[in-house]
């Protein structure tokens, strides 16, 4: 909310502080100062406009202006065409830097001389209007703007939920004067209640259908008013509080709301038919033209004030346009009413219309704030208008605010704030804040907190009063020390034990990234990933509209920005989480762990081949580094990977993932040339294996270490010749490893030879040469039987 | 040849011979092929023995010392100058070996971890020193966790300060805006306190994005709940935290605020560490950087998670991991974290 400092400090009787110390102590007290911004008007002047002319020569619109400054004339050139002669207008001479920040200088604009500037209201900082010149109402030639508009400052400050009361000047001077220990001088519910008769209730009748959504109506007629502008001094603080004045009656329930924070509205009575005012849901296909000037369409479901025919208003939004006021109105009916909070969230929300009223509506205000809103603005009227205030008005309230009593022993105070608070120095700053206190004799105090505060109903939230005001600075930092009887064992967290993993794709070149979790559920869809995907209703944009159900769209992601930034080849990895989607109705879907990891910016097959057996060879590691598991692969087919270059990977058995090279067609859907290699694998799983690492004892005898060439068809698979070895070389067979690939002048055509490095070792003696011997034999001839295999010497 | 006199004389005159050769050998390898030359097994000194055969028995032991003299001497001749050469070279190994040692090294390809992982680590490091217990969970949520549990029903207006991404038109699957959902889950799960749990996570907003704001982002909960804690132990907890993160001379401060799940409710700082607190541009002249948000856990949300609120308090404080970085990195927009630039992920 934007707070005119001058307005605050007289409210508050607050004299003696400079903005910047008047925002620090709203800040502590809960109200978060975001700005502070001195309007600063001293070198502003007041000019007349004596012609204006369009610039002859220049491409954009300029008008050339002749302006009057009492002692002299000058040229002075702008944009904006609505300062038209006679006009009065603030000028800023060269020189002066405007509040804005604009600094304005002597010169020449397309050749006319530009001599001053004509300002528009945001560069005096009054509104963010910069589509005209400001025009001015009074002055003369030569006068300095700031003996109509003195310099101020205003604050912006961030007015929590919970806080509707503070939506208005008075209530930030309470808060204000209590937090610097002084009390606010004036009371919450002024005297005034008007004096002429016929008494208000005979003038018309107000009715409340929906009493869910409607608390209180009051309906205060004013009448023999005269609409004209409003006197400087209300006009000067609407405009401080960033409100342009329109005419003396809208300017004071304006005024009024800008103060106690109560939205207020004034109906012209000639036009209120049947003098009735019912509060009643619309009509279907009734229809509003608002005071906004757009015609909008009501439905059943929203509050509407009406007369006896039609819908005059939308209750706690906007007004209706044929019943506002005008210069021709002479009887006001003021409304001050308290709608559902709920209620007006959910229109506002629906007709995507937030205005100052909603917006203090649906954070939910005391009814009681109605009465003291419409007395304020009805004295107002009086003032300021010339209106005469009936008697007794229509004040339809049928289920009074039931009155608060909070209990509590002042202990607790204490006891949750972690520090000693005087008694007597809570009873003051309760009272400062028009909370009432009794001391009861068990030593409980009854506290009662002012009608307008309907967020204090617990002990809690007396503390927290208390708390604000006696200075959280004073409460000293204590660390929990209390002797605690039970405990959770230290374990590291899922998260964390992945954390080997992460460092050894990190020492094997590969970068770990963190993306988002929502992604296109178009860019699933073409990617045939789409199966168990949960899509947002409500998304932002469509590029993220859907929960990834893997991760390596997102990694390609990275690759293509960095490819679009010069790096045409990445390396890297993502654990994060897949998201599927669980049949039957909506609900919460698994959210697995997953390791994705992607390099591209390969060339040509044998590249792509050597960087497929790289990344096996790191992902073997880098699972190696979170427990000793056992891991293998098997041919596979996987949407999106090269049909010839794709593995399932096996861990301890369970197929977890596939690695392989990305399908070409699944670079170009990403627009990304070369080859790449990439894997996904699920991680839940390797975490609820047995990881512990267990020593066995050190071989006692050497080793004998053999190579073996195989020949073989080109479709045998270096996996099946491994299990052949294995069940031929037996018990004595330590390892056996396929480590090269030929093919060549010394094997024939259609045929391969894999070099395999086998280790023998029994753990009772050293082997000798024949029996290592015998045991080749029976692998070659094991080989040559299962598989066609020719060995090469 | 016959006779010993002979073969004394030509032992002497080998063994002149090689010792003369090896003083002059100017290397190891000479030193080598001079060992091949008078020791090896066709050298002359090595065919003297085969003489033996034509001696007199008694002649024989002299002829045999004679031959072991002269094969000793060039062996000790050689092993002497194999270690004069040795000792030269070494002498020598700072010019002979030099290497430019200041040529750039070649660093082996390696990547690293993102630094969110790396800061998320570091603070739950630090929060597990004080005893606290990192919890997970999911991240669609219900609407009970997320808003309802936690004292924000359905039509109020604080839910306006956590725009949501919904899943169905009822509204009751969503995605977390915050991690608290975690502090009704951690409360069922462990049931009886004293409770320090630490919660990080990915949480979502409906937020339009820019330099400052994400719709996607992590933050860590903390929450604690246990007989008799207070607004001084959440100040303490906060400060340990800040001073342990970024260092022992900073300070902390909490300003009231407002969040429907505690109260009372708080917004902490941390002084700026570039001025000590005293104000200046990098903390937009106050001398505080705004970290996150705090307070006291509500009666209400206690009692959702089934704690008797009477008998015991609690407090919980959360952050934007993003903001720890960018506070500790210098980063001054929150995109660059998740667009995984490399050039930016290599800096830090």
């Amino acid at each position: 909310m934007r707070v005119s400092f001058e307005w605050l400090c007289d409210l508050a009787g607050v004299h003696d502080l400079a903005p910047d110390q008047v925002a620090e102590a709203l800040t502590l007290a809960g109200f978060s100062v975001e700005e502070v911004r001195p309007v600063d008007l001293s070198g502003i002047l007041v000019g007349r406009v004596l012609e204006q002319q369009p610039h002859p020569s220049s491409r954009t619109p300029l008008w050339i202006h002749r302006v009057d400054l009492g002692d002299h004339t000058r040229t002075i050139v702008a944009g904006a065409s609505n300062a038209t002669p006679g006009s009065l207008v603030p000028v800023a001479l060269p020189g002066t830097r405007v509040p804005g920040g604009t600094l304005v200088r002597d010169g020449k604009i397309a050749g006319v001389p530009a001599q001053g500037m004509l300002c528009a209201e945001d560069e005096l900082l009054i509104s963010d209007d910069h589509s005209a010149i400001m025009l001015l109402d009074e002055g003369h030639p030569g006068q300095r703007l700031e003996e109509l508009l003195p310099s101020d400052a205003w604050l912006e400050v961030e007015v929590t939920p919970n806080r509707p009361d503070c939506l208005g000047h008075l209530g930030l001077a309470r808060e204000l004067a209590a937090a610097l220990g002084r009390e606010l001088d004036r009371p919450f519910m002024p005297p005034f209640t008007g004096g002429v008769e016929p008494p208000g209730t005979d003038l018309v009748t107000v009715e409340i259908e929906a009493v869910d959504l409607c608390r209180r109506y009051i309906g205060a007629p004013i009448s023999g008013v005269r609409v004209g502008p409003s006197p400087r001094w209300l006009r000067r603080r609407l405009y401080a509080a960033g409100v342009r004045p329109i005419n003396n009656v809208v300017d004071v329930t304006n005024y009024v709301a800008l103060e106690y924070g109560q939205p207020l509205h004034a109906f012209d009575l000639a036009r209120i038919a049947g003098r009735t005012i019912v509060v009643r849901r619309a009509r279907p296909g009734e229809t509003l033209r608002c005071l906004d000037g757009e015609t909008r369409r009501l439905s059943p479901d929203m509050l509407v004030i009406a007369d006896a025919e039609r819908a005059v208003a939308i209750a706690g939004v906007i007004g209706g346009e044929e019943s506002g006021v005008t210069e021709r109105t002479t009887d006001v009916l003021l409304e001050a009413a308290n709608f559902d909070g709920v209620g007006v969230r959910a229109v506002s929300r629906t007709l995507r219309l937030r205005t100052e009223a909603s917006s203090r509506f649906e954070k939910g205000l005391s009814p009681e704030l109605a009465l003291a809103g419409a007395r304020r603005a009805a004295a107002l009227l009086a003032q300021v208008a010339g209106g005469r205030v009936h008697v007794n008005w229509v004040d339809a309230y049928p289920r009074p605010q039931e009155p608060v009593r909070v209990r509590l022993r002042p202990e607790q105070v204490d006891a949750l704030l972690g520090v000693h608070v005087p008694l007597q120095e809570m009873e003051d700053i309760l009272r400062r804040l028009a909370f009432q206190v009794r001391v009861g004799e068990d030593g409980y105090w009854d506290v009662l907190p002012p009608v307008f505060r309907l967020d204090v109903r617990l002990p809690a939230d007396v503390v927290e009063e208390v708390g604000r005001i006696y200075g959280y600075d004073r409460v000293p930092p204590t660390l929990p020390g209390g002797r605690r009887t039970s405990w959770l064992p230290a374990a590291p967290s899922r998260d964390r034990r992945l954390d080997p993993l992460r460092h050894a794709l990190a020492g094997a070149g590969y970068t770990e990234v963190v993306t988002p979790a929502m992604v296109s559920a178009a860019l699933l869809e073409r990617l045939g990933l789409a199966d168990r995907v949960m899509r947002v209703i409500n998304p932002i944009s469509d590029e993220q509209d859907a929960m990834r159900t893997a991760l390596l769209p997102s990694l390609l992601q990275v690759a293509v920005l960095n490819r679009n930034r010069g790096r045409a080849s990445v390396a890297v990895f993502e654990v994060a989480r897949a998201y599927l989607a669980l049949p039957g109705p909506p609900r919460q879907p698994e959210e697995p762990l997953r390791l994705g990891v992607l390099r591209t910016g390969l060339s040509g097959p044998e590249e792509g081949r050597a960087a497929f057996l790289e990344l096996k060879g790191a992902l073997e590691r880098a699972l190696d580094a979170i427990g000793p598991v056992q891991v293998d692969y098997e041919r596979a087919h996987a949407v999106g990977y090269h049909p010839g270059r794709c593995a399932r990977v096996r861990v301890c058995g369970r197929p977890l993932g596939v690695v392989g090279e990305l399908h070409p067609e699944t670079m170009a859907c990403f627009d990304l040339g070369g080859r790449a290699v990439a894997l996904e694998i699920d991680l839940e799983p390797v975490l609820a294996m047995d990881l512990r690492r267990r020593a066995r004892p050190l071989p006692r005898f050497p080793a004998v270490e053999r190579d073996l060439a195989v020949v073989v068809d080109e479709a045998v698979e270096a996996a099946a010749l491994e299990a052949t070895i294995r069940s031929a070389g037996g018990a004595l067979l330590e390892s056996a490893r396929a480590y090269d690939e030929y093919r060549g002048a010394q094997v024939p055509g259609g045929r391969k030879s894999v070099t395999f490095t086998m280790v023998f070792r029994s753990p009772e003696r050293t082997l000798t040469d024949a029996e290592v011997n015998a045991l080749v034999e029976r692998i070659r001839s094991a080989l040559a039987g299962e598989h066609g295999a020719a060995f090469r010497a | 040849m016959s006779g010993i006199e002979e073969i004394e004389r030509r032992a002497r005159a080998i063994a002149e011979r090689a010792l003369e050769a090896i003083a002059a050998a100017d290397d190891e390898e000479a030193l080598g092929r001079l060992r091949v030359e008078f020791l090896g097994s066709k050298s002359e000194l090595m065919r003297i023995p085969k003489a033996f055969a034509g001696l007199a028995a008694e002649e024989r032991p002299a002829a045999g010392r004679a031959f072991n003299r002269a094969r000793s001497a060039i062996e000790e001749a050689l092993a002497r100058r194999a270690e004069e050469l040795r000792r030269a070279r070494l002498a020598d190994l700072g010019a002979s070996e030099a290497i430019d040692v200041t040529f750039p090294g070649r660093p082996p390809q390696v990547g690293r971890l993102h630094v969110l992982t790396r800061i998320q680590r570091e603070v739950e490091t630090v929060m597990e020193r004080m005893g606290y217990h990192v919890e997970d969970g999911p991240e669609v949520e219900t609407d009970w966790y997320n808003f309802e549990a936690l004292n924000l029903p359905r039509g109020h207006a604080a839910r306006d300060m956590q725009d949501t991404f919904f899943f169905n038109e009822t509204e009751d699957l969503l995605l977390r805006t915050h991690t608290s959902p975690m502090q009704i889950r951690s409360m069922e799960r462990l049931r009886r306190p004293p409770i320090f749990v630490i919660v990080p996570g990915r949480t979502y907003r409906r937020d339009a994005t820019d330099a400052s704001h994400l719709a996607q982002f992590m933050q860590v909960e903390a929450l604690a709940v246990d007989e008799g804690l207070t607004v001084g132990d959440l100040k303490g907890t906060i400060l340990y935290f800040a001073q342990s993160l970024w260092g022992a001379e900073r300070r902390i401060r909490i300003r009231p605020s407002f969040f429907p799940y505690t109260e009372p409710s708080f917004e902490f700082d941390l002084s700026c560490g570039v001025c000590g607190g005293v104000g200046c541009r990098a903390c937009g002249g106050d001398g505080w950087l705004e970290v996150g948000g705090c307070g006291m856990v509500h009666p209400n949300v206690l009692r959702n998670g089934g704690i008797d609120p009477d008998r015991y308090t609690g407090f919980a404080w959360g952050f934007g991991i993003e903001r720890i970085a960018m506070l500790r990195h210098d980063v001054d927009d929150l995109r660059l974290f998740y667009e995984n630039d490399l050039r930016f992920l290599e800096q830090l």
